[in-house]
């Protein structure tokens, strides 16, 4: 056996470089396939655990979900909340309010949205992820202090606004007390053309008690579908209607999401398979010609008397260790490549996505390479076995 | 003892067929040193194939040792091809990838020996034909006579009682030629059969009988 491996590792190191084309082509069909899967596992994983992070949380919205809009039926009222606070299971409740408003800075008018409540919660659910480029966050008594959004900072007047800087929001003047980073893509629509402030504040300046957004985190997550029912009854009870109020949890946001990720995981499948198949033309290529070439040298085994059997043998075995190299390679290229894909990748779209290369998806790239391989060893060696010693000394 | 019986074969090129050997009867005693002459085309090669188990005959039959190799199957053959038959071509077919030891070793790999008493014997045989000190050399870096002489080493690593050798000395010069003449010519005093096929007559004078070929039919 020892000396079966020296004889194919002779005849794969003189053929120095057609055998690194072969382990080549090899190494790229499998590395594709393995990059691919990887980045995808990793963005489904960036993209629900920045959720599930979040699963604690039921959002309560005055309105009902139609198809892929939102309807608005009005506000939610300090009873309602009081109410909320009455049902088992309920950590904390968090009421926000928003809306439209129009703001000037330095003689300039321009139309963007406030948003106040909690300032903790607020703080957890926003400066945290985002984080603040300057200044620092809202407290309870920064009553005519506010946050601005990187958008409304930067874009939205002539000039840029920094801490410190004076804005009158519908009338009322404020002090800018911090900044926000840019927010990503999760965050983009939220933070970066908002106002924040407190919730007493933003209540004056617009003029209302309406809530638009109350924030409830539950103690138990598995309880989270049942007390959201129970909100969505409590509220609907107080205004008269059968769906004022629109409870998620999280957990359906996910399964909202992971539908999208099966098709996304499909797509990312597909492409692999397509390369896979071209991989697998190039192997199947390569190792015919590897066998053709090597006719002579078949019929003068045969004709000191190797019978099929060895030669077949031999040429498995040189495909198979191939194969394994090519397969190998592709699964560290695959790796780096992966590793790299998601680096741009966050870059680009500010997202932390971090590849996961799981064990078994390279043990199952080395699978592949060595079916592959073998498979597509097997026809030309078999065919060259089969050949009459004459024929084939007398080839080349 | 090889014997020949009818022995025809008929090679199809297209739509015309090649009459290579016509009703061929000969006896090889063993330890016998036979050359067979003859004009290219007249159907010698054909002949040592058949004797030699490269190939099949058309019709006809061929014994060695009282064994019908026709009824033979194709482990069979190369069996008889491994452990009763060394054969030497004119274009040597040594592997290149393979060094003169590894060379020489390869038909007793196949024969399932041990590693190391093949490197032994392969060693002993390559001294035996002159290469002693040319064992870890690559068939390329040889001369046409070295290299024959490795091939002569090969053939003889499973011990066989017959040496084939197909215009041996065609490919080689005249004084190289000699110094194979001559290794035959020993390995037929150890007693064994040796079947030469040439067209120099001064190689065939020294072969203990002479077979004239013509148009596929052994000429008495």
């Amino acid at each position: 056996m020892r000396d079966k491996f020296l004889l194919a590792f002779r005849s794969i190191r003189a053929r120095r470089t057609r055998s690194i084309l072969t382990v080549l082509g090899i190494a790229v069909g499998i590395a594709a396939i393995v990059s691919l899967m990887s980045v995808g596992y990793g963005m489904e994983e960036a993209i629900t655990g920045e959720l599930t992070g979040m699963a604690d949380i039921i959002s309560v919205m005055p309105g009902k979900i139609m198809g892929a809009t939102y309807v608005e039926m009005g506000g939610f009222t300090d009873r309602d909340v009081k109410d909320l606070q009455r049902i088992g299971g309920i950590k904390d409740i968090s009421a926000m309010t928003y809306d439209a408003v129009e703001v000037e800075y330095r003689n300039e008018r321009k139309p963007t949205f406030v948003l106040g409540g909690d300032t903790k919660e607020l703080e957890s659910f926003y400066v945290e992820p985002v984080g603040l480029k300057e200044g620092r966050w809202l407290r309870e008594n920064d009553y005519k202090g506010c946050v601005i959004g990187d958008r409304v900072a930067n874009d939205f007047f002539d000039e840029v606004i920094h801490v410190n800087d004076k804005l009158v929001i519908n009338g009322e003047k404020f002090i800018v007390i911090g900044a926000f980073e840019k927010g990503d893509m999760l965050y983009a629509n939220d933070v970066d053309r908002n106002i924040f402030l407190t919730l007493r504040a933003a209540k004056e300046v617009l003029q209302t008690e309406e809530i638009k957004h109350i924030i409830v985190r539950v103690y138990d997550i598995d309880e989270a579908e049942e007390i959201a029912e129970e909100i969505e009854e409590t509220i609907n009870d107080n205004h008269g209607l059968d769906d004022f109020a629109t409870a998620m949890t999280m957990g359906s946001m996910l399964e909202q999401i992971g539908d999208i990720f099966n098709i996304i995981r499909g797509v990312l499948v597909g492409i692999a398979a397509i390369a896979l198949i071209v991989a697998s033309i190039g192997i199947m290529n390569t190792m015919l010609m590897s066998v053709m070439e090597r006719t002579h040298e078949i019929g003068v085994m045969k004709a000191i008397g190797a019978k099929s059997r060895d030669v077949l043998s031999l040429f498995l075995l040189e495909s198979s260790m191939v194969s394994l190299v090519g397969g190998v390679a592709g699964c560290l290229l695959g790796w780096g490549v992966a590793k790299g894909l998601s680096f741009i990748g966050s870059t680009a779209s500010g997202l932390e996505i971090a590849a996961i290369v799981k064990p078994g998806v390279l043990l199952g790239g080395i699978a592949v390479a060595l079916i592959v391989g073998v498979l597509s060893g097997f026809y030309p060696a078999r065919k060259a076995s089969k050949m009459s010693p004459v024929e084939a000394v007398r080839y080349g | 003892m090889i014997r020949t019986e009818n022995l025809t074969k008929v090679y199809r090129m297209g739509e015309v067929e090649v009459q290579a050997l016509r009703d061929v009867n000969l006896e090889i005693q063993d330890s016998e040193f036979i050359a067979i002459i003859g004009p290219s085309g007249s159907g010698k090669s054909t002949l040592l194939n058949l004797i030699g188990c490269l190939d099949k005959p058309t019709s006809g039959a061929v014994f060695i040792d009282g064994i019908d190799t026709g009824k033979l199957s194709e482990n069979g053959l190369a069996e008889i091809r491994r452990e009763k038959i060394g054969f030497i071509f004119q274009q040597f077919n040594l592997i290149h990838t393979l060094n003169a030891l590894e060379n020489v070793a390869l038909p007793m790999f196949f024969a399932g020996m041990r590693h190391e008493t093949r490197m032994e014997r392969a060693e002993e045989l390559l001294a035996k034909v002159g290469l002693g000190d040319r064992i870890h050399h690559k068939p390329s870096e040889l001369s046409g006579g070295e290299q024959q002489r490795m091939a002569i080493a090969r053939a003889l690593s499973n011990d066989p009682e017959i040496i084939i050798g197909d215009e041996p000395t065609g490919n080689i010069d005249t004084e190289a030629g000699k110094v194979i003449m001559d290794i035959l010519e020993g390995l037929n005093r150890e007693g064994r059969t040796i079947i030469v096929v040439t067209h120099d007559a001064e190689i065939a004078a020294r072969a203990g009988r002479t077979k004239r070929m013509r148009d596929g039919k052994v000429l008495d």
